[in-house]
Parts: structure tokens; sequence; C-alpha cells
């Protein structure tokens, strides 16, 4: 499954590629994640909670920045995690591209996610609509955070 | 899997039961949806309280005022062949009628089916479109919430986790309403719609639409009020539909799936919309 999402924030790239390149403050940013550390090698550790009516999933895994060029405002994402309990897992790339138009900064990101196990069961509609709320509300918070600094 | 089971006779019991374990609880109606999701491992819940044996739940009924109560508990298949469905609108029944498959029927119940809020169900754009309210219990008391405002996105509801739906209650027909309920099947005839829509109109004495209602099912995360359209249609004679009807387009937010692209559907929204705006209109 693909999705592109894209925000626009009222403050210069370079301040929003700071923002973002902080993973662990970055993450903050999406509802449900919760403990998120480095694990060595650019990569992190966290969880992500999600909850689907009455379906409450905990994936837990790991992000890693595979690729960044701070002059371009692009970077490759990698993220992997599962559901034990449910069984189940999910594999994203994702690529971020931060465009400067006009004095404010336009987010990019582009994301290809394969959910694999039982968590496909919710079909497309509904894994797209969480991505597209998780993603809407990380470009949200991303802006207020930025535009507080 | 394992849960404690509980199975109380009386609704006081379960409100108990339910307030009493929380998000650790989860109660059972018919079945034809927990079970799957309890089979599939997406739900792990402590306890499973069964509400089959509450009789106060069950029922379908006239009111006084000439509306129709449904019990919670109530099959789709029973308000399928009910009289009192059926003289209230036949389209009611045939919304009930056209749901999965006769042994899917006999099992669903009407607030089992409203409470789990999959959005390409058949029967709550009906109710929507016929203005009903779900009356929903808690131990804290009694409110009534319009099955339109019931679901608020995929499988999620706006009920406390709480409160147990007791009934469907739908308001005594305005004279001179017109309803249907159109489901297109592109692949099998137990399947989920590709889109559905439900609507209710009614006509001013100059044969012009003086009221309309309708609601889609399976473009959007919950049932979708194609309010643009309703609004259109007003003052509109039979044969001037087409322009409402294409309004609708802008009102929906289908996904691509199996049952078609998110464009196709957009399309389909529009033709089976101006199929039962036409129905209604013959």
């Amino acid at each position: 499954m693909k999705f592109t999402h894209t925000a626009m924030v009222a403050v210069p790239r370079a301040k929003v590629w700071a923002q973002v390149m902080d993973v662990p403050a970055a993450a903050r940013c999406v509802p449900g994640v919760a403990s998120v550390r480095p694990s060595g090698n650019g990569k992190y550790e966290g969880t992500l909670a999600v909850q689907v009516g009455p379906v409450r999933l905990v994936l837990d895994g790991d992000l890693a920045i595979t690729a960044r060029d701070e002059n371009a405002g692009t970077a490759a994402l990698r993220a992997e995690a599962k559901d034990s309990r449910v069984g189940g897992a999910i594999r994203a790339t994702m690529s971020l591209a931060l465009a400067e138009k006009g004095g404010e900064t336009e987010i990019r990101i582009e994301t290809d996610l394969a959910v694999m196990g039982r968590l496909g069961e919710f079909g497309q509609a509904v894994i797209k609509r969480k991505a597209d709320q998780l993603m809407g509300d990380f470009a949200e918070c991303l802006a207020r955070q930025a535009s507080a600094r | 899997m394992t849960f404690e089971y509980h199975e109380p006779r009386e609704l006081g019991p379960a409100l108990d039961l339910l307030a009493r374990h929380g998000q650790d609880a989860h109660l059972i109606a018919g079945g034809t949806a927990t079970v799957l999701l309890l089979r599939q491992g997406l739900l792990r819940p402590g306890h499973v309280i069964g509400l089959r044996r509450i009789e106060s739940l069950g029922g379908i009924a006239r009111t006084s005022d000439g509306g129709l109560r449904i019990g919670a508990m109530a099959t789709h298949r029973a308000v399928e062949r009910s009289p009192m469905a059926r003289a209230y609108s036949p389209a009611l029944t045939d919304a009930f009628a056209s749901v999965a498959t006769i042994r899917i029927r006999n099992q669903a119940t009407v607030g089992g089916n409203l409470a789990h809020a999959d959005p390409a169900q058949d029967p709550p754009p009906m109710l929507a479109a016929f203005g009903a309210t779900v009356t929903a219990r808690s131990s804290r008391g009694e409110r009534t919430i319009p099955v339109a405002d019931l679901a608020v996105d995929h499988f999620t509801t706006s009920l406390a986790g709480d409160e147990i739906i007791t009934e469907v209650v739908l308001p005594p027909i305005v004279e001179g309403t017109r309803a249907a309920y159109l489901k297109f099947l592109p692949k099998t005839a137990d399947d989920y719609a590709t889109v559905s829509v439900a609507a209710t109109l009614r006509l001013a004495s100059d044969g012009t639409v003086a009221a309309a209602s309708i609601f889609l099912g399976a473009v959007g995360p919950t049932p979708i009020r194609a309010r643009r359209v309703e609004d259109a249609l007003r003052g509109r004679a039979r044969g001037d539909i087409g322009e409402a009807a294409a309004l609708v387009g802008e009102e929906i937010d289908p996904v691509d799936d199996a049952r078609g692209s998110s464009e196709y559907k957009r399309r389909m929204a529009r033709v089976w919309t101006e199929r039962t705006l036409a129905q209604l209109l013959r």
C-alpha cells in the first residue's frame, strides 16, 4: 500500500530538518508512540499503540534512517514492527522531502507499507485511514512544535 | 484464547459486569462479528458478556405514536420477517433482507450490527435515513443517540465503554414519505456492498421534492449523509434529479480495495444515488 502525505509548516526548512532528524523528539509527535530510544547504528527502538474500535494493537519495532541529504532536504527511513500478541507485522519504507516554499516548508512523506499476518484482516480501508490519521497528526504536531520554538 | 464467559438474564447485572471489567470485557450479541475477531486473535478480552438470555432486549413492536421499536437483540431475520416492520416500511425489511445470507441474518442482531460499526453494513444507512435513534443504557443512566451520530469511524462508535444498546426506535413516518434501499453488488449476492444508498423522500402536492434524507454505505469510514444532494433535491421535479445526484461525489470518501478503486466507487455512488431517487420518484 502506498500513501503520500503532505503538510505545510510555517517555519524555514532548516528548522524543520533539525526537528525531524531528532527522531525521539519527532516520534513524540506520532500519537500512540511510547519510549523511543536509540539502539545504535542509527536505529531507534520504540512502540506504537493503535486502536481500531475494540481492537488494540501494540506494535514493537525499530526505525532506521537509511539515507539523508541535508542539502537536498531528503531522507529515507525504514520501519519494522510487530504485534506478537495478535500476530502480525508491518514494514514501511518512507521517503521524506522538505521543500521551502515562500518562507514556509512543505513536508512530503511517501510511504510504502506492507502489512503482514493477522493485521491484514483489517482490510486496506481501515489501514489507510489509520495511516492518514497518524501522518496528519504527526504533521500538525511538527508544525505546532516548530512554530513554538 | 481464554476468557470468562458471563450470561446474565437481566440487563442490570450485564451493565454491572461491563462497568466492573471495563476494557477487559467485550459484549457478544449474535456473535457474527465478535466471534471472527476472537478467532483471529484481534480481540482478547478477559471477560465476554453474552446478551442472548436478556429477554428485555428482544422484540419488535409498533410504538403508540406509529413508530417502530426494535429490541437490540432482535435478529436481522426477525426484522426482515416482521409484519410490523414491513407495515412500517418495506424498504426497512428490504435493507435487513439484503444482509449476507439467511444463516448470518438468523444470528446477527440489530444492536450488535450497530455497535460493530462496519461502514459497509446495510441496516445503518437505512435506519439513519428514517431518523432512527438508539437507546444506550449504562449503570449511570440512559441516553438517546441518533443512528446517524452513532458511528464515528471504522468499527468505532460514540458509545461509552460501559454502555449497551438496548433498542432502536424509528419515528413515525410522515404521510406520503417513500423509502428505498439499493445495494450495488457486482460480485456475489452475499457480499458487502460496493456502494449502498438508503433514501427517504417526501413529495409536495405539486409533485416536487419537499424533503429528502439520503445516506450511503461502504464509501467512507461511517455511513455518509449526502446533505448536498438532499438540499439540491428540494423543489425539484421528477426527471430533474441527475444534477442533484451528481453532487454525491463531493460528500463521500471511498478507498481502493478489492471491490473497486475509489474513482470507480465515486462513479457508482452517483449512478446508484440516481437510481434510488428515480425509483422513489417513479
